[in-house]
């Protein structure tokens, strides 16, 4: 046992430099990787939802029929999620925590220029005349058979992820998919039941998916 | 035989963080027994598996504890990784590595702190966490939070450390274990400190093992327990010995942070000089988590264990974690009977108590 083993570091204390900042006179430096708050940058975004979907603690709506992305800055936890999910990249955290409040306030940030244009409906193609009547039965149903195994060999086909792949038995065609997507990457055709997806298009967003009324769309 | 009395000791108490309540049973001045009850920050985050897919999840098991929380996300990434059979690239392990080896600092510099300030040495309080504030610095520098690192995914790490950080990493470290040395030796060599700890809070080793302690507590009880040595992250390729001391008590755990301080440092030193050059942090994991797996994890208050259960969907089934304080409060309450009153608040700490973790 020893006595007086702190009585050095107590001297050299004594005189020297305090360790604490003069905070709020000297502001603190924050490093470049510092999690402080979440930027978008609202000219690239195309409204598609997956960092509201994705948040942790829900903290972010996103409108795109007002063209505006909220966020809740007293929910956020600046996990950083929303920014790995976003498919335009147009999420970042930076350095630089948010000023306290009285209570939780949300912050509008709305798209220059107004809400993206809503996509159009599909255009509706003349139906092609039907095949004679004298076709063979069996022989009808087995262009059928070959028809559907093309379009399914076509859709199927994509071995990337991050593309929405389609059930093809199931749909409908109902073209809700290629109306919500936020990037124009998919074609529907009902008359000739036809899917088709842009893969250099797609952003892997997920809008399709969920707004499948056959649920047939997956992704992932 | 004198009367007993009920004394409450928390949930709000000078020397507690955070919320335990214990109810000490007295005869004069001695405790004969004590009562714990845990549930005061309960928040119920096991059950947002249900609701999160099991990348979220990740940002929800690190928030388990501000302290742990490094190692919460990775046992909970390294239990996934393992269900669905996905091998992380070199780096990404070496990291993850050094990065569990900075929170063990600063979560012993601040137990040490704590110590400090249980037995009314308030400069030896200041000047450990005057230590592990460079220990915070460094994680913020290189994560971009200064507890809570959001860096672990699934199949990986989200962040690299580059060369100057590295050498800021390696600068720091050698600066805070030259700052340490007089530190610990005021911890394991003071009259006034040895005078507190020594013979307070006797776990023998049966009984440790009989009460199922783990980590600091069970190796300060003379049992070569890390789970270290199972090897996840990188920790196969990393060449360390087990702390233990064989004298039971409240100094002998003291003595066993403390050389794992020092220990922490050494395995920092061997990470960096290890690790593999390489572009790739981490692999995107393919389909979904079927199976169940239970991972063990050594935080820095001893083993964490970490159950995943998956069915084959984005969402887990079952999230279950156990933490070190959880199996540290039986050994606690044996520890307390017998001990004077005046000695409670320290040996409640002796345990490092962390009730957020208990608590999820």
């Amino acid at each position: 046992m020893a006595l007086l083993t702190f009585s050095k570091t107590v001297l050299k204390n004594l005189f020297s430099e305090p360790e604490t900042l003069n905070y709020p006179a000297t502001p603190r430096e924050y490093p470049e990787r510092s999690r402080g708050h979440i930027e978008i940058d609202i000219e690239n975004c195309i409204f598609c939802g997956m960092c509201m979907r994705n948040c942790p603690p829900r903290a972010i709506t996103v409108d795109r029929a007002k063209g505006t992305w909220t966020i809740n800055r007293f929910d956020c936890i600046q996990c950083n999620y929303c920014s790995e999910v976003c498919p335009k990249k147009c999420l970042h955290i930076a350095p630089g925590y948010c000023e306290p409040g009285v209570e939780k306030v949300d912050s509008v940030i709305e798209r220059p220029g107004g809400p993206l244009p809503m996509p159009k409906p599909p255009v509706k193609k003349p139906v092609p005349p039907k095949a004679p009547a004298a076709e063979d039965k069996k022989a009808d149903e087995k262009a059928a058979d070959s028809k559907a195994e093309d379009t399914k060999a076509e859709t199927s086909g994509s071995t990337n992820p991050n593309v929405p792949r389609n059930d093809i038995d199931n749909c409908v065609f109902c073209t809700l998919c290629a109306r919500n997507c936020p990037v124009d990457a998919l074609t529907v055709n009902r008359a000739e039941k036809v899917w088709e997806v842009d893969e250099d298009t797609c952003v892997g967003c997920g809008m399709c998916v969920s707004n499948c009324p056959k649920k047939c769309l997956s992704i992932g | 035989m004198s009367k007993k009395t009920i004394i409450p000791f928390g949930p709000q108490h000078p020397v507690l963080p955070e919320p335990i309540h214990l109810d000490l049973v007295l005869e004069d001045e001695t405790v004969v027994d004590a009562i714990p009850s845990i549930g005061f920050i309960h928040r119920g985050l096991e059950s947002l598996v249900e609701k999160k897919d099991f990348n979220e999840m990740v940002y929800v098991a690190e928030r388990v504890c501000g302290i742990c929380s490094f190692m919460h996300g990775m046992g909970y990434c390294e239990a996934v990784e393992h269900l669905m059979e996905v091998e992380i690239p070199d780096r990404a392990k070496y990291l993850r590595t050094v990065w569990c080896e900075f929170s063990r600092l600063h979560s012993h510099l601040l137990w040490l702190g704590l110590l400090a300030d249980g037995f009314g040495f308030e400069a030896l309080f200041n000047e450990a966490w005057r230590i592990r504030e460079k220990v915070l610095d460094m994680v913020e520098l290189t994560t971009g939070g200064r507890l809570i690192s959001s860096v672990n995914r699934v199949g990986g790490v989200l962040k690299d450390i580059t060369p100057d950080m590295q050498k800021a990493m390696l600068d720091a470290v050698d600066k805070i274990e030259k700052e340490l040395k007089p530190v610990a030796n005021t911890f394991l060599n003071d009259y006034t400190v040895k005078s507190r700890l020594c013979g307070s809070g006797i776990l023998s080793k049966e009984d440790a093992i009989a009460l199922g302690a783990c980590g600091p507590m069970m190796r300060a009880s003379g049992i070569e327990v890390d789970m270290r040595k199972t090897g996840y992250a990188a920790y196969d390729n990393i060449d360390f010995d087990v702390i233990t001391s064989n004298d039971c008590d409240g100094y002998a755990r003291c003595q066993v942070r403390i050389g794992e301080l020092f220990q922490s440092i050494n395995i920092v030193r061997q990470a960096f000089a290890k690790m593999p050059e390489g572009e790739e942090l981490s692999v995107k994991p393919k389909g979904n988590p079927n199976g169940e797996y239970l991972m063990r994890v050594e935080q820095p208050r001893g083993e964490a264990f970490y159950y995943v259960e998956g069915s084959g969907k984005k969402i887990l089934d079952r999230f279950r974690v156990r933490t070190p304080t959880f199996a540290n409060l039986a050994p606690l309450v044996h520890t307390l009977k017998g001990a004077p009153f005046a000695d409670i608040p320290l040996l409640v700490l002796t345990i490092d108590p962390c009730i957020s973790c208990t608590e999820r």
